[in-house]
């Protein structure tokens, strides 16, 4: 429908600027699509990836400090990630708090830290590497394309050869029958959970190549849009249902349609709105043939 | 030991504030310094209010009340109150309820609805008062005895200004867009209406494409990248409404391999969009020079409390008004890349040097 109404839509350079921009958002979505196979929902996205920025600019080279740690402080902000996610999990499993409150829980605290390593200075990236990833292309895609298209692959393997990938599915479409057949339920749930906490840690270090800072705010929407993304693409959040891939698609439909409202010069004023109608009726066009089954909303 | 002590500060200053109140009620408005203005110079109390102090434009704030303390020989009491409303009245209350004969405030209201607690205490308290930025339309300061003036900035003249110097580095010829700030709010509004009276002055210069970017940095990234595939080599330059959104467009221009190219304008003189004037990468940002509020509000309150200016005889124009604000271009960003102060400014004479318009 955007081809029709604007040439511009159709033309190569365009296309390629929907899927980098489609990167950040890939990556994130790829993290929570886990959390929602095994019926759980994932908030903390937000957080975690203000915490990981602030790390990953404060531990490459800067101007705030010292310290050109390079691919290392990526791993560490990475791994920040993974622990934010553990939190969440353990929230979950041994605290009994339900998904929802432990990951908007987690979610604050990583803004909180993010808050205190901020300390009032912007930290500015100068490491060539993690700029170049946002400016330098390798088959006329940014490398950040890659690096998320690398993601969905892994994503992908985990879900479809690894035990964990597996139980996620299991757990999501009758925990009870799992844990009856004697598998141990409650340290799949926490991996889960740390997997997508180091998929947000790496999309809050591609934010940061993207605009060349550390912001606390540099998840703000993320979490939103990733569920609207993996539940468009067709991931229930009832859990057992959906995938990796499944979520990849529905990623790029979101990118499309903020993309194509803008391309057709719909008003900035209309487009809040228009966005939303047009996510609520293609979910509802999505989920109707499950409908029958499921009876219940939730 | 904060916590315990709060309720009883709390208790203390609602009590002294009703007593107050009762008090000016029995006077019949004759109670407190009011416009009298006989303070000693060093009996006067200043006090500088900002949300925080990790604001790099609030703190400059405060080091610009600061220097003018310096100048008559007092210190400043800094207050932040974290950008939490509630805090804010706090502070103003506690303040209230203690002497209040001398007391010089200059105040940032977190909110326009914010001014109006604030105002009516200190008249009440006869405590003297400079806001800025943010006031509803309806409160005046000529309606109080001790609010002696609110100063803000012309959205509209700064939106203007970095309208006229895009058009000038783009050659008065060729295609722009825009990107706006959270569409409901006044600052966006009338920054976006100035665009359009310069586009009105320069005919040459076309609008290509309007977008919001809600002041994100991340967003302006993202709309500038849409933006820039979708009018392609049309795009001469980028106007913004803040400079948060214009550093958010420097980064999709170098991603998009048009850095240099494209002339990017701001609004606010952050220290990064400062430095990027300099180096040339940013054409124009404005500023309302933070060190020259945070010591005029006090520098007026001063003049006023030891009676070298009265309240009464000051014109409605100095009691609300615009104040002047700087064009940052490459020429003189030298000067605002290092925050300083004219202690000039700060003379009796001249504390009004800068209206530039009443605020109706």
């Amino acid at each position: 429908m955007f081809a029709v109404l604007s040439p511009r839509f159709r033309s190569i350079e365009n296309v390629q600027n929907m899927v980098d921009a489609a990167a950040v958002l890939a990556v994130v979505t790829c993290g929570i699509t886990f959390v929602l196979l095994m019926g759980s929902i994932d908030l903390s996205a937000a957080g975690v990836m203000g915490a990981s920025a602030l790390t990953v600019s404060l531990l490459v080279a800067n101007n705030r400090n010292d310290n050109d740690l390079g691919l290392l402080g990526i791993g560490v902000a990475v791994l920040l990630g993974c622990a934010f996610g553990c939190l969440s999990g353990l929230a979950l499993v041994l605290l009994k708090v339900p998904s929802f409150m432990a990951t908007l829980g987690v979610s604050a605290a990583g803004l909180g830290v993010a808050t205190l390593m901020f300390a009032g200075v912007q930290p500015n990236v100068s490491d060539a590497m993690l700029k170049g990833w946002a400016i330098e292309r390798f088959l006329g895609l940014s490398y950040l394309t890659w690096i998320a298209a690398t993601c969905i692959l892994v994503g992908w393997l985990l879900q479809r050869y690894t035990r964990l990938g597996r139980y996620a599915f299991a757990i999501g479409g009758a925990e009870e029958v799992l844990a009856l057949s004697g598998v141990r339920v409650k340290p799949y749930k926490v991996a889960v959970f740390a997997v997508a906490g180091a998929f947000y840690g790496l999309a809050g270090v591609m934010v940061t190549s993207q605009l060349g800072a550390g912001l606390v705010q540099a998840g703000s929407g993320y979490d939103f849009s990733a569920i609207t993304a993996a539940v468009v693409g067709g991931t229930l959040l009832t859990g057992g249902r959906g995938g990796v891939l499944h979520s990849a698609v529905g990623v790029l439909l979101v990118v499309v349609l903020t993309n194509g409202l803008v391309q057709i010069g719909v008003s900035p004023y209309w487009q809040g709105g228009v966005e939303g109608l047009i996510v609520v009726a293609a979910v509802a066009a999505a989920v109707i043939p499950q409908r029958r089954r499921n009876q219940v909303v939730k | 030991m904060k916590i315990t002590t709060r309720p009883t500060v709390v208790l203390l200053s609602l009590s002294l504030a009703a007593a107050l109140t009762g008090c000016s009620e029995q006077a019949a408005g004759g109670g407190g310094s009011a416009d009298a203005g006989g303070c000693q110079p060093a009996d006067v109390k200043l006090v500088g209010q900002v949300r925080n102090e990790s604001n790099p434009y609030e703190a400059s704030w405060l080091t610009g009340g600061d220097e003018f303390a310096k100048t008559v020989g007092l210190t400043q009491q800094r207050l932040t109150y974290g950008g939490d409303s509630t805090k804010q009245q706090e502070q103003i209350s506690q303040l209230l309820a203690g002497d209040t004969k001398c007391l010089v405030m200059n105040v940032l209201p977190n909110g326009d609805s914010d001014t109006a607690p604030i105002v009516k205490g200190a008249d009440t308290a006869g405590a003297f008062l400079v806001t800025q930025w943010n006031k509803p339309a309806d409160l005046k300061p000529a309606d109080y005895k001790t609010w002696i003036s609110h100063i803000t900035y012309n959205g509209v003249e700064s939106g203007r200004q970095i309208g006229d110097a895009l058009a000038t580095a783009i050659g008065g010829q060729g295609g722009i867009i825009a990107l706006q700030g959270v569409l409901d709010t006044a600052a966006a509004k009338d920054r976006f209406a100035g665009l359009q009276e310069s586009l009105t002055k320069n005919p040459g210069v076309e609008l290509l494409d309007q977008q919001t970017a809600n002041f994100s940095r991340a967003e302006a990234r993202t709309v500038t990248q849409t933006l820039l595939t979708k009018h392609g080599d049309k795009v001469k330059g980028i106007w913004t409404a803040n400079d948060d959104m214009a550093l958010g467009a420097l980064e999709a221009l170098q991603q998009a391999g048009r850095a240099g190219q494209v002339a990017v304008v701001g609004i606010d003189a952050v220290p990064d969009a400062v430095k990027a004037v300099q180096d040339g990468s940013m054409t124009a940002t404005v500023s309302s020079d933070g060190t020259w509020q945070g010591g005029i509000g006090l520098a007026i309150g001063f003049c006023v409390a030891t009676g070298k200016l009265a309240v009464k005889d000051l014109p409605a124009a100095n009691r609300a008004f615009f104040a002047e604000q700087f064009l940052v271009t490459k020429e003189n960003a030298a000067d605002f890349a290092q925050p300083k102060t004219n202690p000039s400014d700060f003379e009796c004479g001249n504390v009004f040097k800068r209206v530039a318009g009443a605020l109706t």
